[in-house]
């Protein structure tokens, strides 16, 4: 059993980590391909299914895209700061990110409860005593998908809280890049869910 | 030994025909494949003929077979298509239009009233176990395919007949019997504990037979219905 | 990279090392299949003989039945098929083909394994429950799956079916972990000179397996949340009288489950190009086009889902969309079929127990294949849909491609991993009870299928025309030869012990191979080549006519 250090010869000189990742994401993004397909097909076999989406608040949830679509900025800010190696401002728009995350959730936390006590919670029984039943179900879908997306922006910014960690002392900046493409996923996600369950109607 | 079950249905036979077609073509590629298969292991050779198949003259012994395969595909699929649209896509006039509904475990069978139209206030229903579902023979016979509580499979292996029943959903298919005898009604998507259990009978009578049943079956039910008015 | 020192957990248990992964994934794999066997035979008893009681069972009530074949399928394909040929042998031989030293996220892949047996464990611990284990079928179907379950007095969270669900997603999880880990070997940790197109064949299609297995079970984890949330939470994403659907889960499970089968189909066939390649003394015929059809393949696997519910309310119209395509992709299946015939074509055969086995894989699979044209036609299946017919099928198609493919990769690179070769006496004692019992099960069952035997049912008895005699001897010859089946693999077991202890040494390169993992020690040490080796053609260099060695290392200059 050797204990020397030798580089391996490889073909391509990828960052293996950039990779990863990709494929992660890919993988991610087709677990809410198949939601969005039970939307779909939710939609095409009761019309009356997307109704319910005209009690979503569209300005909160417009409130929440924008919210995102900034953090993706930042995030981009601090992948251009770890580029250049200045840990500082790695560590001001990293912060910057997890609070404009934790912006979402407490905006989304909002939204919820205006939702619950308008009654429309995950079975959403008032609405299935008034013969409703496929507008709960709605609810039902919106609670799941929603829930997943905010899982995973709190799995975001606990891996961006990590990475910032790092950072600050200088190591492992090109995780910074890996933290910063998993939080545009988590943007795209939400792109995604929010025309279909705040704006088409 | 048979091969199938004996077939009372109008379509079966052409169920079965698609069969034995589907059947030469298969044996022949899986002769053929098995021969290519066996044939090199008793050629001893000292060493192996290099040839890594990339050109067209080792190439065009995979082409080949595959284009017979291809061939043989279409056949199958132009045959089995036009049968298909026959059995499933349309539904023909209905003589007889009764339903079928799945619960655990038994079937429940609804005949018409007296108004001979299903779905009406008058409809009979039958849930009983080990109960016939009456047809008259030589009939267009339209079925109402339901489930109660999960999902079932109606499967009359005789008539060549088989559909899933669906909570929440009606499903209409038909089946035209020849013969006239009692055949059993399976069930065959798993449906819980009893599944095994769940079976129900197909009796396929005369006209003259089924019309005596029918009266019978409105008699029984004012009986009934009398019945519970007067113990109001 | 630097490897330490290890003591006895972080060797074998915890490892990070590739090739202890793979073992690990391989014998819990092997046990699981020990008890998915088990229960066959417990349920085939069952069916031969209803009502009595059953030797190391005792008696069996319809609810244990159901549990049996539901948790037979699921373990067969979850924990059988999956850890072995895909995570286990990819483990082992991928990083060792193409030449490097381990995966490219050794932690990750220590973490999978793990993950993947705590759901190893949830299943287990399922069978154990109050109320017994999942009883819906494999499938999985709503409204049963959700309604069967009699809730423990802690709730439905105790129950069978949810348990099942968990351990299916963690197993799923640790799955989609390997396949990154994979991809990304595959594609960043090739050794210099291993173009795309030096790549041995099982390296192409496990990384097809995991790339398939990953764009099709996305929609299924989306669809066991909301079964999970149906059981637990009380919400209705499938119960029809809520705004439900219970036909949305069947074309989530299906979108799955059919490419599912190629996710196992396509590593089984790598391990047969290997073997066919390297035991015919010849190159594998038309390499490239072998990848292509693959990849042909693959993409036709996720349109043809529907295939599964041709009588099970889709649109009649939109089935024959789906016949089409099914019986389509009968062609690219062939061209690679075809073209491992043509390797044994004018090849100078060396009868093996590798290549027995594969040879006996293709000829079984021939007939799963072709029976599959059968039920790919829909209006076929509208009879034989659901029938023994469809077993008797599909036990064709994996038991060739999971079983005997299993065996054929164990019997070729045992020596590899363990230094000393298999016994060949014992293999071919193992290899004809294996082979004799398994056509003796399988085949008869076509014919009780044909007959009209609807499967899932744990006692005829209540239908006369399936009580009739051809179809009860069917019933009692199978279940005899499925025992035959499940205790000859003793002599594997047997085997392989034996053979760690007292087998021949193997050397290197026993087989004369060309891929990579032959050209360093038996078993490979930490790291796996002490000379990182560089490539310079082709896997399959077999029978060159201007050299005097019929084999030619791809790192040989």
């Amino acid at each position: 059993m050797s204990t020397t250090t030798i580089s391996i010869p490889s073909i391509k000189d990828v960052p293996q980590g950039r990779l990863g990742v990709w494929v992660l994401i890919a993988g991610e993004l087709i677990i809410f391909g198949g939601l969005i397909a039970c939307y779909i097909l939710y939609r095409l076999r009761y019309p009356e299914w997307g109704e319910q989406a005209a009690h979503t608040s569209t300005p909160l949830g417009a409130l929440n895209t924008i919210v995102l679509l900034t953090s993706s900025f930042t995030v981009v800010m601090s992948h251009t700061a770890s580029i250049k190696k200045q840990l500082n401002k790695i560590v001001l728009w990293m912060s910057a990110t997890i609070g404009l995350g934790l912006m979402f959730l407490v905006v989304k936390s909002i939204e919820y409860t205006n939702e619950i006590s308008h009654g429309f919670t995950l079975t959403s029984p008032s609405l299935v005593a008034k013969g409703e039943s496929v507008g709960a179900n709605f609810w039902s879908f919106y609670y799941l998908a929603t829930g997943l997306h905010a899982l995973h922006v709190i799995v975001g910014m606990l891996i961006l809280f990590i990475v910032m960690m790092g950072a600050r002392k200088g190591k492992n900046l090109h995780r910074v890049e890996l933290g910063g493409m998993y939080w545009h996923m988590v943007d795209i996600i939400w792109i995604f869910l929010f025309p279909l369950l705040y704006l088409a109607k | 030994m048979k091969i199938f079950p004996d077939n009372i249905s109008t379509y079966g036979q052409e169920i079965d025909d698609l069969f034995y077609l589907i059947l030469i073509f298969v044996s022949i590629a899986f002769l053929i494949s098995i021969i290519a298969l066996l044939i090199p292991l008793f050629r001893k050779r000292e060493k192996a003929a290099y040839f890594t198949g990339d050109k067209w003259v080792h190439l065009k012994w995979v082409a080949l077979p595959l284009t017979l395969l291809a061939i043989s595909d279409f056949i199958i699929l132009a045959k089995e298509h036009g049968t298909w649209a026959r059995i499933e896509e349309q539904i023909p006039q209905a003589d007889v239009h009764i339903g079928i509904i799945g619960r655990q475990w038994n079937w429940v069978f609804v005949y018409p009233g007296q108004d001979n139209e299903l779905n009406t206030s008058d409809d009979i229903v039958v849930d009983e176990q080990n109960s016939e579902l009456h047809v008259p023979v030589n009939k267009n016979i339209v079925i109402d395919i339901r489930a109660k509580d999960v999902l079932h499979t109606v499967t009359i292996p005789v008539l060549r007949f088989k559909q899933m029943a669906i909570p929440g959903r009606t499903i209409m298919k038909w089946f035209q019997a020849t013969k006239p005898g009692k055949y059993e009604i399976q069930c065959s998507e798993i449906c819980g504990l009893l599944h095994s259990r769940m079976r129900n009978f197909l009796a396929v009578e005369d006209e003259n037979d089924y019309k005596k049943f029918l009266s019978e079956l409105y008699q029984q039910n004012k009986q009934l219905e009398n019945s519970l008015v007067s113990s109001k | 990279m630097n490897h330490t020192k290890q003591n006895f957990w972080t060797k074998y248990v915890f490892a990070t090392d590739h090739k202890v992964i793979g073992k690990q994934y391989i014998i819990t794999g092997l046990i699981m299949a020990l008890v998915g066997g088990y229960l066959s035979y417990v349920f085939r008893m069952q069916l031969a003989y209803p009502g009595q009681s059953i030797p190391l069972y005792g008696d069996m009530g319809p609810q244990q039945y159901n549990a049996f074949i539901t948790l037979h399928g699921m373990i067969m394909f979850f924990w059988f098929a999956m850890p072995i040929l895909l995570a286990g042998f990819g483990n082992l031989f991928i990083p060792l083909m193409i030449g490097t030293d381990d995966m490219a996220f050794p932690t990750v892949n220590m973490i999978s394994f793990w993950i993947f047996f705590v759901s190893t464990i949830v299943l287990m611990v399922s069978f154990f429950l109050p109320g017994g284990a999942a009883a819906g079928g494999w499938t999985m179907y709503p409204p049963l799956s959700i309604t069967a379950h009699q809730p423990t007095f802690w709730g439905s969270f105790f129950t069978g079916q949810t348990f099942l669900l968990l351990a299916v997603a963690l197993e799923f999880v640790s799955m989609l972990m390997g396949g990154i880990n994979f991809l990304t070997t595959t594609i960043n940790k090739r050794a210099p000179g291993m173009t795309a197109f030096r790549l041995p064949i099982y390296v192409w299609f496990a990384n097809l397996a995991g790339i398939i297995f990953m764009f099709s079970v996305g929609p299924l984890i989306a669809g066991a949340f909301m079964m999970l949330l149906d059981i637990n939470m009380g919400t209705g994403f499938y119960d029809p009288y809520r705004g439900g659907d219970p036909i949305l889960f069947q074309h989530l499970f299906w979108f799955f489950g059919h490419p599912e089968v190629y996710v196992l189909l396509l590593p089984s066939l790598g391990v047969t190009a290997e073997i066919i390649s390297t035991f015919s003394r010849k190159p594998i015929f038309a390499y490239k086009t072998i990848i292509y059809m693959a990849l042909i393949a693959s993409v036709l696997s996720v349109i043809v889902w529907a295939h599964h519910q041709f009588i099970s309310g889709i649109d009649p119209r939109m089935a024959t969309f789906f016949s089409v395509g099914t019986i389509l992709i009968s062609i690219p299946f062939a061209a690679i079929i075809l073209s491992y015939l043509a390797t044994l074509w004018g090849g100078s055969i060396r009868l093996k127990m590798p290549m027995i086995w594969t040879i006996a894989g293709i000829g079984s699979f021939l007939i799963g294949g072709l029976t599959g044209l059968f039920l790919g036609s829909d209006t076929f299946d509208i009879y034989a849909h659901d029938t023994y017919f469809v077993i008797a099928h599909f036990h064709y198609v994996l038991i060739p491609v999971v079983i005997f493919g299993t065996f054929a990769a164990i019997y070729y690179w045992y020596p590899k991993y363990f230094g000393r070769m298999l016994n060949e006496k014992i293999g071919k004692i193992h290899f004809w009870l294996t082979f004799l019992s398994f056509h003796a099960f399988a085949f008869p069952l076509f014919f009780s299928g044909l007959q009209g035997e609807h499967r899932r049912i744990a006692d005829y008895s209540s239908f006369d025309s399936l009580m009739t005699l051809p179809i009860q001897h069917i019933r009692i010859i199978s279940t005899i030869a499925t025992i035959i089946l499940i205790s000859s693999q003793l002599l594997l077991i047997i085997n392989v012990f034996w053979s760690y202890r007292k087998g021949k040494v193997a050397g290197r390169n026993p087989w004369e191979a060309n891929t990579l993992e032959w050209q360093t020690d038996s078993p490979p040490q930490h790291g796996n080549f002490e000379v990182y080796p560089e490539v310079y053609r082709g896997a399959y260099e077999y029978s060159l006519p201007d050299r005097t060695e019929d084999f030619y290392p791809q790192n040989e200059k």
